[in-house]
């Protein structure tokens, strides 16, 4: 067989990797790090998206999006963990039913200012690139390395820095940490913002490739809870393990048979790990 | 026709909002005895909520024409909105309401086909049902009345324009894994075998399922087939095709869309929708003068803000039409007396004029090109037969 056959699928995977891992990255860190299922995680990747619709709309420059839904993420954030998360840690239903409300919130919200209506944006990057004899999009592959980057920044500084390290203690024992002096609060906070920025991020990210519409968020809360359930908790080694086989499975099977089938090997799966290995892959 | 994306999930995540929410149906504060009550099936909630707000602005200026015109039977219409935007199951229950405790004289429904069929199990021609959108074809029910495009009216000249026109021998069927397209793909192979061409490729993409297009599209480019049939719905009908282009395929391959209407266009957007095609009974710019006369009757009801026009929506306003029609004919509610009345009646429709046949509508079908996110009618064709015939 032509080796070229072999690049478009290969991109293929690779894309799909690349933007669940974007799209789960949030949620992994404020689940992972504050044991906090944020249910509204898609629905701030909506607001990323709708971000991105408004600059585009008004004509800025795309990259003007990533600072509008920075900044509009980060507030959401801090305002939500600030008055609603903080009195509810350690209470894991709770949360869930809250983040559960402000999903809907947010959906609604959306729904109020911008309508139900899908909205189109035009790829900051159009028209294909040769990659090894076969035409890919251009901007799906700045996806992909957009993706890597990021990933491989946070886990570089999470190793290295003195506040990744600090992060590590509060999530290995808060009493101790603050016992120590360390402002876990203000941590806890912190990586809060930080989940919901970087959903926003995602958002941002892939909003020229899908249609952006209040629900749109709903269909990435699910895949990224497969993908750490899969992956495990808390590790950005668990995020890349369970975004690498959840997309790759989902990209081959729906290459060789359909999306059906693609589809249906990603439930089974998660299945299979809910039921034999809950804690993951990378189990901490 | 068109069923929301991610129901799945959503009637998950939705359920527990919904039972607090209690019951899908409106009922305004006072009833009168003397009315006729039609329980209309619109998509309140749900993705399909976005055709919402213009199904009921089409039929509450229906309703407000026939109640100057006197009424159907006489009496005031009076119409009952239930949801029909959540799973066929919960639909139904709403239908069971709208019979035992409204006592509806009749049921409009403007929804996907699995709802038609729970539907349809459960009213059990107790009372009489008009199913307006676009679907398969082949209901015949009794005491069910079809106004929507079929396959034979749809498909069929949209094939013969992509092998005429565009000399298309191959052809690639992809479609959401449900009633609609498995059913209308069934026929599309009949008319693509009788135009001289081949289907290279058929598949679905599970309903409700987060799908991605990459596999799909990537398969399609390597199979090359002349034009894409596609009966794709809502978002995933969008995603499709924004994927499709993405990958430079507008420019070799046709596409002709099953569903695709003003809103699903304005989501693919203006550089996506190259070489895109669709053919319906109606479009917002439809040149026929009922289409042009019904555009400034909803306009002028609803001033610049209205609603976005559609085929779903504008199917609301032909069906309170027929209703006018059908029962003023028949002299009452009577099942036998209806289905007599509907053998060759004639309507307006949001298109214009059009007759009933086998409780079917023969129409006249509008082939539009995608000009930006604009629909720009290429070809108009003639009564077109709707293909079923169900016995009065």
């Amino acid at each position: 067989m032509d080796p070229a056959s072999f690049v478009a699928p290969a991109l293929n995977a690779l894309f799909g990797i690349a933007s669940l891992a974007i799209v789960a990255l949030g949620l992994a860190v404020v689940l992972g790090l504050l044991g906090v299922l944020n249910l509204a995680h898609g629905e701030l990747v909506m607001v990323g998206a709708y971000c991105a619709y408004v600059a585009q709309s008004q004509g800025w420059p795309y990259l003007a999006a990533v600072p509008l839904a920075l900044a509009l993420c980060a507030l959401l954030g801090w305002s939500v963990e600030r008055w609603l998360v903080r009195p509810l840690y350690q209470r894991p239903f709770d949360t869930l039913v809250l983040t559960w409300g402000l999903s809907l919130l947010l959906r609604k919200s959306a729904e109020a200012i911008f309508g139900l209506g899908y909205k189109s944006l035009t790829e900051p990057i159009g028209g294909t690139l040769e990659v090894l004899g076969t035409s890919y999009p251009r901007y799906r592959l700045l996806l992909i390395a957009t993706a890597a980057v990021v990933l491989g920044a946070l886990f570089a500084w999470y190793r290295r820095s003195r506040t990744g390290t600090r992060i590590q203690a509060m999530v290995g024992n808060p009493d101790l940490a603050r016992a120590l002096g360390l402002p876990v609060r203000r941590y806890a906070s912190a990586t809060f913002v930080a989940g919901t920025c970087l959903a926003g991020l995602a958002g941002v990210l892939i909003a020229p490739l899908v249609p952006v519409q209040p629900f749109m968020g709903l269909d990435y809360i699910l895949m990224s809870f497969f993908v750490l359930v899969v992956g495990g908790l808390g590790s950005l080694a668990g995020l890349s393990t369970g975004s690498a086989l959840i997309g790759g499975v989902n990209s081959a099977v729906s290459a060789l048979s359909d999306s059906t089938g693609g589809y249906l090997s990603v439930l089974v799966i998660a299945i299979l790990f809910l039921w034999l290995r809950p804690r993951g892959i990378h189990a901490r | 026709m068109h069923r929301s994306p991610n129901a799945a999930r959503r009637r998950l995540v939705v359920a527990a909002g919904s039972a607090a929410l209690g019951a899908g149906v409106w009922r305004p504060a006072f009833a009168q005895a003397n009315e006729f009550k039609i329980g209309f099936f619109i998509a309140l909630s749900g993705p399909a909520a976005l055709f919402g707000p213009t199904q009921r602005a089409c039929a509450d200026l229906a309703a407000e024409r026939i109640n100057k015109a006197g009424g159907i039977l006489g009496k005031p219409v009076r119409l009952i909105f239930a949801d029909a935007g959540g799973p066929p199951a919960e639909t139904a229950k709403s239908a069971v309401r709208l019979m035992l405790e409204d006592k509806v004289d009749l049921f409009i429904g403007s929804h996907d086909s699995a709802t038609r069929e729970a539907n349809i199990a459960t009213i059990k021609a107790r009372t009489p049902y008009i199913y307006s959108p676009v679907y398969e074809g082949g209901e015949c029910s009794p005491n069910v009345f079809c106004l929507g495009e079929t396959p034979p009216q749809q498909a069929q000249p949209a094939i013969e324009f992509l092998a005429k026109e565009k000399k298309a021998k191959t052809f690639h069927l992809i479609g959401d894994d449900y009633v609609w397209p498995r059913k209308v793909n069934e026929q599309v192979k009949k008319f693509v075998a009788a135009a001289g061409g081949k289907v290279v490729g058929e598949e679905y993409v599970p309903f409700g399922a987060p799908n991605k297009f990459e596999e799909a599209v990537t398969r399609i480019k390597g199979a090359r087939p002349d034009a894409v049939v596609a009966t794709l719905v809502g978002a995933d009908n969008v995603n499709f095709n924004r994927t499709f282009a993405g990958f430079g395929l507008d420019k070799s391959i046709a596409r002709v869309s099953l569903l695709l209407e003003e809103n699903t266009l304005l989501g693919i957007g203006a550089e996506n929708s190259g070489n895109l095609y669709s053919c319906m009974g109606y479009f917002a710019n439809s040149p026929s003068e009922g289409a042009k006369a019904f555009k400034a009757a909803y306009l002028a009801k609803y001033g610049d803000k209205a609603p976005q026009l559609a085929t779903i929506g504008a199917d609301c306003y032909s069906a309170l039409n027929l209703a006018k029609a059908l029962f003023d004919k028949a002299g009452s509610a009577d099942a036998k007396k209806l289905a007599a009345a509907s053998e060759g009646l004639p309507f307006d429709s949001a298109s214009g004029r059009v007759t009933m046949h086998g409780r079917q509508v023969d129409k006249d079908m509008y082939l539009a090109t995608c000009k930006g996110t604009q629909f720009e009618v290429i070809e108009t064709i003639k009564g077109v037969k709707s293909g079923t015939a169900c016995r009065a």
